[in-house]
């Protein structure tokens, strides 16, 4: 392409609204500490920005002319940090979705006793699949808690609905940007599924019924692709298919995030997902450090929760614990010790902690028990973005990568230390001024890793 | 207990790698139940028994256990329970044929080491009673200590909930679910309706049965057809048509048990075992001739209206009537009368004069032929696996416990090491809270500097639970 | 089988089978019963013992007891054990028919504390709860106003003081004839701290959370109840000075309470609430029993140093936590024995109020005394009662309770071939009996 060509679509599609408006400043960041994570750590390293993207990075690069340089000294660079699993940027109400037939209520929730609900009939009244949801068609830049997680360091999150058992296709978004089409990076990160029931009432209201409805509508998607073929060949001999969103939704999933934290909870669901041939995520994984063996063997990553269960603060203090969840507690953190002593990919996510920057503090707990700090960082960063298939454009300080930076003065799992600045998409933000932490979005839900 | 789990899990790898230890349980009474009761041996061999009698060789290398004055019983079936899963009924719907308990299975259930202690090594692990048709079942051995998988119980063959009466009507008459919100009634709401779900159900069944052959048929003439779409719900009830899966009905009157054998003749299909069948006394004749087994309590009656004419004779009434009949314990949670069959079924010599062999029968080799697993277990016959029990005193006897008990020829519960192990097992927990309490203490000290607690003083003060004070 | 065994025992099932229901204050029977092995409990086993029973009282014991006058009835129980009859002390049984339909239930009353309400005007002779209970060597039953347990969704208890327990004789045309104690107790459930939450989440219950509320909720109930007391004592204080008071019927129930003449029978399964229960008993200065002791870790040795008598509930149960030895339940007895602590069986239901016996042999194998086991459900049920003068052992002068066995009373194989309420002897036909023998000879 020629540059005049070039120069000329990029005019146009920015007119159109296509591409970030303003382009970001050609910048360089010299003499920091600069953690590469792909690469070596570099002592007095510098770092170009051009257009959004890394330039160059290394030691004793030239700087060209005219570009604002930053003076790093004592600063340390990092990739931009990833929360693997989140809800940040939608609004916490989710714009009704068109009822779906019967089943698409979710009894219970803050309902002031409507009339009853029909019954469920089974799967074939697709209860709770929310496949057709899209995280991408509802982030919103306005949504206080991006800031948030912005000045804690993060620079991009996965987030995803989160109602009902298929909750809907969650989306890689940058916490930057002007509208929420320019903020999403990937709008098919994964389908989230939850096994969380609510009894009776309304199937699938059981651990195994939610089991086998996936099941069938894995079943029934691969059917209603093969029946749609085989009406375009040939209509006339062939039923026509009725139309179905929740199972063109399913098609559309490319990944599949299941929720298992304990030991049972992950074997069972190692099993369970190598039913469907479609790749998956385990999320939760708290007590991943006693099947650290069976995830490695089965190739899958997990999406960590680092909200290390802890003794209830409103507990009976007589009450005895049982092993097991004493155990858990005492465990917990060493979880991700032996993820990465096993060589197993792992990301982490803020679910269920109150402060984005609590996701940091909860790491700096699994360092003081032998984490590597490089494996920490990693965590937050090329290991999110390889989990999502995005280790081209993310997760690392390399050349042609997002220009996705967290700066900050001392290491970042330094209590003392503080943000002081951030880069997404190459454009630099300021920390907020730290506030009260505000609760998080949707704070007083649990989250979903039950089973 | 996941250390224990790990440890067994090791010293089970081990066993696979190399031919198992020889084992001779050496001058016991031996109670096999099909071939007698006689003081004898049984000895042990990569997991099976490979010989029983007065007199027995002593393979090279093995380990003698010398049990003179104990009692050795083939390890106990409980043919009805519903505990090691983290989920029971699917009870949204009236047909629930879709989902399988085996999906549920949770090997960490303290259950099973429950289970273990009272000399039950196979179990039939079913889905609620919630609907008319429920969930598939699966056939678990007390493997503790191994994952999900390891605990299933490959060889039996598989199986499904049928449930009658009070139990699958109960939600026709609507009400509220946990929540408060109200739910409208499911069908059914009577006997007769139960009935009907049933035969609705194989109706489709069959339905779905031709649909597939027809499919299959033109399939192999070379003709290309879209094929039926593939219903899970439907699959395990065509299996039961086939006489491929085994039907578990949970039934408790009379009328209802007739009813249901009379739907299973109308289909061509046998009920399997009648789950409780507490009635089943007054229509024995009719179960013997369907050729049903009967699965019951020992003395539970009276808890709801069906259960009234309840009688601790039944089991005794199905045995002398030619009726294949055991003992269940349909536990839930940490497991309870799973742990004590043997004196369950010791009750039946009382109730209705079974002799010792008829009695043991009940919690063996009977529930072993109703599960389709009597080639594998059940009884102590050379070729079986070797799930044995041994007990200090007559096993059908209040004053009896369990001292030993194997699996597969694996020793899986040794009460003296149980005993043994409690104060190791305290200490840990002990350790375990004290370090808990020292963090707890350091990150408070971290947190505020002052070192008081107003909230607690506050607390001590308002509370005063034990102040006199008169209604005002 | 021996030859006299079968002659006997066609002898007694003519006798059984002619027997009119057994009622109580008829006098009673006259009989001797003799070849038979003896089990006084107050005493050693005697072999080819006798005892004669006078107008329903147990008149002579021993190896060489005569007829005194011709005409009387002679049993020859050659081959035969005679135990005192059991009691069962914590049961619904005749209270309660069907457990999940509440028509039929007449447990548990409205009302935080209904000390006025009796038990034994609402016993029904005609439950076929009686004769089934009574048909396995069981004489007489504790019957509670109350099950334990009833909480309010705030973890409160629906109840404090359900009523009096009374005490009742499983035979007789009516209740009045089958009583034997009104008021042999008060009824009390202790406020426990009820930390239990559930949660939506994972649709389980959370044990330990939301501890502050529920502490506040027992502070709250055990103020009332100290309160209650308190109220009733001022009540009693003043009319015992002449002082006019409105008459009230609860305060009056709690006078033989408050006088140390009836035992406060509090419900308190663990350490905490057994210690909250004694101390308050205390200081109230009531006479005190434990019930439905479960897990009572360190407060065995204050139960113990007290000196207070527990009424334990079935041992044939799983255990209370995952964590907790398999043989805990099992071993509760035995634990409680070596301590030195008297106690004895309630099963706090109907449907296993039968199965008594196994709540005591349950415990043998795992360390209690089979001596210790017997005396539970009888002479020590007795004494906890106030009622071993008359009742819980065989010995000349207490009233002709009595079982006649075929083996040991407590194991499960054994058959109550007779059974004597007050020297009458009892049916042991029982809904159960009757339709195994009709449907056996179904052809």
């Amino acid at each position: 392409m020629n540059k005049r060509l070039f120069a000329f679509t990029a005019l146009f599609l920015a007119a159109a609204g296509l591409l970030t408006a303003a382009s970001p400043p050609h910048l360089a960041i010299r003499g920091a500490r600069v953690f590469t994570v792909s690469g070596a750590v570099l002592e007095h390293g510098t770092v170009l920005l051009k257009d959004g993207l890394i330039e160059a990075v290394g030691e004793g690069i030239a700087i060209p002319a005219g570009v604002t340089v930053i003076d790093g000294t004592g600063l340390n660079v990092y990739p931009g940090l990833i929360d693997a699993l989140s809800a940040w940027g939608i609004p916490e109400t989710v714009p009704a979705a068109p009822a779906a037939p019967a089943a698409a209520a979710t009894p219970g929730q803050g309902q002031q006793q409507p009339p009853p609900q029909p019954r469920v009939r089974g799967p074939e009244d697709r209860p709770n699949a929310f496949t057709w949801v899209k995280a991408a068609d509802l982030v919103k830049p306005s949504e206080k808690q991006i800031e948030t997680a912005r000045s804690a360091g993060f620079t991009t999150a996965v987030t995803f609905p989160k109602q009902g058992i298929l909750a809907g296709h969650g989306a890689v978004i940058n916490l930057g940007g002007e509208t929420g089409g320019e903020m999403v990076l990937d709008p098919a990160a994964g389908l989230y599924t939850s096994v969380t029931t609510r009894g009776f009432g309304t199937f699938p209201g059981s651990l195994m019924g939610v089991m086998a409805y996936l099941r069938q509508l894995w079943i029934d998607a691969a059917y209603y692709k093969l029946a749609r073929e085989a009406y375009a060949r040939d209509p006339v001999t062939n039923p026509r298919p009725a139309y179905d969103r929740a199972l063109e939704g399913l098609l559309d999933t490319h990944r599949l995030l299941l929720p298992a934290t304990s030991r049972v909870q992950i074997e069972r669901m190692l099993r369970f997902g190598a039913e469907f041939k479609t790749p998956f995520v385990l999320y939760g994984g708290q007590s991943a450090y006693e099947t650290v063996s069976e995830l490695k063997r089965a190739g899958v990553p997990v999406i960590l929760n680092v909200k290390w269960p802890l003794k209830e603060k409103d507990s009976d203090p007589e009450e005895i614990p049982s092993m097991k969840t004493l155990q858990l507690r005492d465990k917990a953190p060493t979880t991700p010790v032996a993820l990465a002593a096993a060589g197993v990919p792992f990301a982490v996510c803020s679910e269920g902690l109150d402060a984005p920057k609590d996701v940091i503090k909860a790491l700096k707990k699994s360092i003081d028990l032998g984490l590597k700090p490089a494996d920490a960082i990693r965590a937050l960063t090329l290991s999110a973005a390889e989990i999502y298939g995005l280790s081209g454009r993310l997760g690392s300080i390399e050349k042609g990568k997002l220009a996705n930076l967290t700066i900050t003065k001392g290491d970042l799992f330094d209590d003392k230390t503080t943000v002081s600045m951030i880069f997404v998409d190459g454009k630099k933000y300021v920390p907020a001024p730290e506030a009260p932490t505000p609760p998080r979005q949707g704070g007083a839900k649990s989250p979903e890793v039950g089973q | 207990m996941n250390a224990a789990r790990m440890l067994i899990a090791a010293a089970l790898a081990c066993g696979v790698a190399h031919a198992q230890q020889a084992i001779v349980l050496q001058n016991a009474t031996v109670h096999t139940v099909t071939k007698g009761t006689f003081k004898g041996s049984v000895v042990i061999q990569d997991g099976l028994i490979t010989d029983v009698g007065a007199q027995v060789l002593t393979p090279a290398g093995a380990k003698v256990i010398d049990a003179s004055g104990k009692h050795v019983i083939p390890g106990i079936i409980d043919c009805h329970t519903h505990i090691a899963l983290d989920s029971i009924n699917e009870g949204s719907v009236s047909v629930s044929s879709m989902v399988t308990v085996r999906d549920a299975i949770d090997p960490e259930s303290i259950a099973i080491y429950h289970d273990l202690a009272g000399g039950t090594t196979t179990v039939n692990a079913l889905h609620g009673s919630a609907n008319a048709i429920g969930g598939l079942n699966v056939v678990l051995k007390m493997r503790w200590g191994k994952d999900a998988e390891g605990l299933v119980m490959k060889e039996a063959k598989p199986g499904i909930k049928f449930a009658l009466g009070e139990n699958p009507k109960r939600q026709g008459q609507g009400g509220q679910n946990p929540f408060g919100a109200s739910l409208s009634p499911r069908y059914p709401g009577t006997r007769m309706g139960v009935e009907d779900v049933i035969r609705q159900a194989f109706t489709e069944a069959r339905q779905y049965q031709a649909a597939w052959k027809d499919y299959n048929s033109h399939e192999a003439k070379g003709e290309s057809a879209l094929p039926p779409r593939k219903d899970l719900k439907l699959e395990p009830l065509v299996e039961v048509l086939e006489g491929k899966r085994l039907v578990h009905a949970h039934c408790y009157r009379a009328d209802e048990i007739l009813m249901l054998l009379r739907v299973a003749d109308e289909f061509g299909f046998k009920i399997a075992t009648l789950q409780h069948v507490l009635e089943g006394y007054k229509v024995a004749n009719e179960i013997k001739a369907h050729g049903a087994g009967a699965s019951t309590f020992s003395d539970w009656w009276g808890y709801k209206i069906e259960a009234y004419d309840a009688i601790p004779h039944n089991a005794a009434v199905l045995t002398r009537k030619g009726v294949l009949t055991s003992l269940n314990s349909d536990d839930v949670g940490n497991g309870d009368l799973s742990t004590r069959l043997n004196t369950e079924a010791g009750k039946t010599m009382k109730y209705g004069g079974l002799n010792e062999e008829e009695a043991l029968a009940l919690i063996t080799i009977n529930p072993a032929r109703q599960l389709g697993i009597d080639r594998y277990v059940g009884s102590i016959e050379v070729g079986k696996q070797a799930d044995l029990v041994v007990y200090d005193k007559d096993p059908l006897s209040m004053y009896s416990k369990v001292e030993r008990v194997y699996i597969d020829g694996t020793q899986y519960f040794d009460r003296e090491a149980d005993v043994a192990a409690r104060s190791r097992k305290d200490a840990e927990k002990k350790g375990l809270m004290e370090k808990e309490k020292a963090k707890e203490k350091s990150s408070e000290k971290a947190a505020d500097k002052p070192g008081d607690k107003p909230a607690e003083k506050q607390e001590a003060k308002g509370a005063k639970p034990h102040q006199g004070g008169s209604d005002e | 089988m021996n030859r006299a065994l079968i002659a006997s025992l066609a002898f007694i099932v003519v006798l059984a089978a002619t027997a009119a229901p057994a009622s109580a204050e008829e006098g009673g029977g006259s009989f001797l019963l003799k070849n038979v092995t003896l089990h006084p409990v107050s005493g050693p086993k005697l072999d080819n013992a006798s005892v004669l029973v006078v107008d329903g009282r147990i008149a002579e014991v021993g190896m060489k007891v005569a007829a005194p006058k011709t005409k009387l009835r002679v049993i020859d129980g050659k081959g035969l054990h005679v135990w005192p009859g059991m009691i069962n002390s914590g049961t619904t049984v005749g209270l309660s028919e069907i457990g999940s339909i509440r028509e039929t239930n007449d447990t548990g009353e409205l009302g935080i504390f209904d000390p006025q309400l009796r038990p034994i005007v609402a016993l029904n002779p005609e439950s076929e709860y009686i004769p089934v209970v009574r048909a396995n060597g069981i004489t007489m039953a504790a019957l509670l106003p109350a099950m334990p347990g009833g909480r309010r969704s705030d973890g409160a208890n629906t109840q404090l003081i359900g009523g009096q327990i009374s005490i009742a004789h499983l035979a007789g045309w009516t209740w009045e004839e089958m009583e034997v104690r009104r008021a042999g107790g008060m009824h009390l459930s202790y406020p426990a701290i009820s930390a239990v939450s559930f949660d939506p989440a994972t649709f389980s219950t959370r044990r330990g959370s939301a501890y502050p509320k529920a502490k506040q909720q027992h502070d709250l109930q055990v103020q009332e109840l100290s309160g209650f007391f308190d109220d009733a004592r001022a009540y009693w204080t003043a009319k015992k000075a002449g002082v006019a008071v409105k008459a009230d019927l609860k305060f009056e129930a709690m006078i033989p309470v408050l006088d140390g003449k009836v035992p406060l029978v509090a419900f308190a399964s663990h350490e905490r609430e057994i210690k909250e229960a004694i101390e308050f008993a205390e200081r109230q200065n009531v006479k005190l029993v434990l019930a439905n002791v479960i897990k009572p870790r360190s407060a065995l040795e204050l139960i113990a140093k007290k000196k207070i008598p527990v009424i334990l509930g079935r041992t044939q149960v799983g255990t209370d936590e995952e964590d907790d030895p398999y043989d805990e339940p099992y071993t509760l007895p035995a634990r409680l024995n070596e301590a030195g602590v008297k106690f004895c069986f309630g099963t706090f239901d109907e449907q296993f109020a039968r199965n008594l016996p196994y709540q005591a042999s349950q415990g043998v194998p795992f360390g209690l005394p089979y001596d210790a086991a017997l005396r539970s459900v009888t002479l020590s049920a007795a004494e906890i009662w106030g009622i071993d003068k008359d009742y819980g052992s065989i010995e000349a002068g207490k009233v002709a309770d009595l079982v006649v066995t075929d083996g040991d009373l407590l194991e499960v194989k054994t058959d109550v071939k007779m059974l004597f309420i007050r020297g009458s002897e009892a049916d042991l036909e029982t809904k159960h009996t009757r339709l195994y023998k009709k449907y056996m000879a179904r052809p």
